[in-house]
């Protein structure tokens, strides 16, 4: 799986491509720390070109989440797919990391 | 890109000569060395041999195909694998079906257009090969990972009147954090199946921590302040880790069937009865460990006789397309095992060891139809 990361003036997007898997998860908390290092805090993964997430995936999501909000942010998801989607929903998760259709939108409202 | 020391190993799975000669020549150009296969047998062989850290892979092979060549080599390897597909529109297909490749490309492909992914793939990477001594250290850790894992299985049995009770465990070769544990009280039985998020010995020693709270709590009279209570304590101990646990929990009347359980996170337990359709049980809130001051509702439902409870680990949802032809394996298994047993066996196999890259676990609470007669 592949990260990129793009910084504007109200946040900073995250995209992943591929599975979010036990490979890939570690690789995703070190890009979004890396990002809020860099004093980015609020952070939008998006996750168009996600087709996977097991446990794990999860796991980073909910860290990078943490990581955010420590430093006065907020991890906001955005282009949920099916099985990524479905995971969320099992777990409940769906209420903790609110999914938005784009990146654009996850920070629109403030 | 940058030129390491020890040379970095690349293996091309290809029948058609011509465009694997492409491939050699795109490849050798990013500095690797490239070992050739005509075809899928030879292709793994040579992955295996020269520990490659890239596999490029053609789908169409003359004896097994790219899908087969991808789940052997997931066995052993972590190389990213990038598959090869004349067929556009194959893509969607292969993303959806979980080969374990990390890329696909088209064929006829563009060689800058291959390189930059394959830049790309190592560039996030920056992947370290680790020493033999590094290896040997981890592998230890995991050996002792998986006998913490291993001990926190119940070793007692439960014998309940008109009940078959069964669990079922196959850790993965990176030990997650999943584990069950049940005892037997006056009036029947508490259950608990958790996950913990992770692998190796960090999942391990949280599963361990989640076992023991959850045991000191089986005397609090109502499961919810019970449940709520070790949940406390668990999230206070996982803030640390940054990781958490989706858990089951459950309290039977053996008499009565009357059976209450709180969902956190989990979400993969079925009510399996002798007459009707199965219901998967909807998880009351979010997994244990992630914000403070989270409150689980319980709730009920009645073990009537021939009915079951059967309650499996995300390693078998993985192995499924979609939640409802999961729900759908789950409860033809459940019906045609004889014993509970024999249904927990017949669940692992729904997640085949050779493609399961996590724990697989299942528990069983069978009510016998004949129960009370």
């Amino acid at each position: 799986m592949q990260f990129s990361y793009e910084v504007n003036d109200s946040y900073a997007e995250v995209k992943g491509v591929g599975r979010l898997n036990m490979v890939a998860a570690p690789k995703l908390r070190e890009v979004v720390a890396e990002v809020v290092a860099a004093g980015s805090s609020r952070v939008v993964v998006n996750l168009a070109e996600t087709d996977f997430m097991d446990s794990s995936g999860l796991g980073a999501l909910i860290g990078c989440l943490k990581a955010a909000r420590q430093a006065g942010g907020d991890l906001r998801i955005a282009g949920v797919q099916p099985q990524v989607r479905m995971v969320l929903e099992l777990t409940n998760m769906d209420r903790v990391l609110t999914a938005y259709p784009t990146a654009e939108a996850a920070f629109g409202d403030d | 890109m940058v030129s390491t020391s020890s040379p970095r190993h690349a293996v091309v799975v290809e029948d058609d000569a011509d465009i694997r000669g492409l491939l050699v020549l795109v490849l050798e150009q990013l500095d690797f060395v490239v070992t050739e296969a005509p075809d899928g047998l030879s292709g793994v062989e040579a992955v295996r041999r020269t520990n490659a850290e890239l596999v490029t892979l053609d789908i169409n092979l003359p004896d097994i195909d790219g899908m087969e060549v991808c789940r052997r080599l997931r066995e052993f390897s972590d190389a990213y694998i990038l598959m090869l597909t004349a067929r556009a529109d194959e893509i969607d297909r292969l993303t959806g079906l979980d080969t374990g490749a990390d890329d696909y490309i088209n064929k006829p492909f563009s060689p800058k257009e291959l390189q930059a992914r394959i830049r790309a793939l190592f560039r996030r990477a920056a992947r370290t090969p680790a020493t033999p001594a590094e290896d040997a250290g981890q592998s230890d850790e995991l050996a002792r990972a998986a006998v913490v894992q291993q001990s926190l299985l119940p070793r007692e049995t439960v014998r309940l009147n008109g009940y078959d009770v069964a669990g079922a465990f196959r850790p993965s070769r990176s030990v997650g954090g999943d584990f069950y544990d049940w005892y037997q009280t006056r009036d029947g039985m508490h259950l608990t199946f958790a996950d913990a998020m992770g692998k190796g010995m960090g999942a391990a020693l949280i599963a361990a921590t989640v076992r023991a709270v959850m045991r000191s709590v089986a005397d609090t009279p109502a499961i919810d302040a019970a449940f709520g209570s070790a949940s406390a304590t668990i999230t206070s101990d996982l803030d640390q880790s940054g990781s958490f646990v989706t858990m089951f929990h459950a309290r039977l009347d053996s008499a009565s069937g009357k059976l209450s359980y709180i969902d956190a996170g989990h979400g993969l337990a079925l009510h399996v009865p002798a007459e009707g359709a199965a219901r998967r049980l909807v998880s009351a809130g979010p997994p244990v460990g992630i914000l403070d001051d989270q409150q689980w509702p319980a709730s009920e439902l009645e073990l009537a006789p021939g009915d079951s409870l059967v309650i499996v680990s995300d390693g078998v949802l993985d192995a499924h397309n979609s939640l409802e032809e999961f729900q759908r394996n789950v409860e033809k298994v459940a019906r045609n095992g004889a014993t509970s047993d024999l249904v927990c066996a017949a669940l692992l196999e729904l997640a085949p060891a050779s493609t399961a890259e996590d724990d697989v676990t299942a528990v069983v609470v069978r009510r016998k139809p004949n129960a009370g007669l």
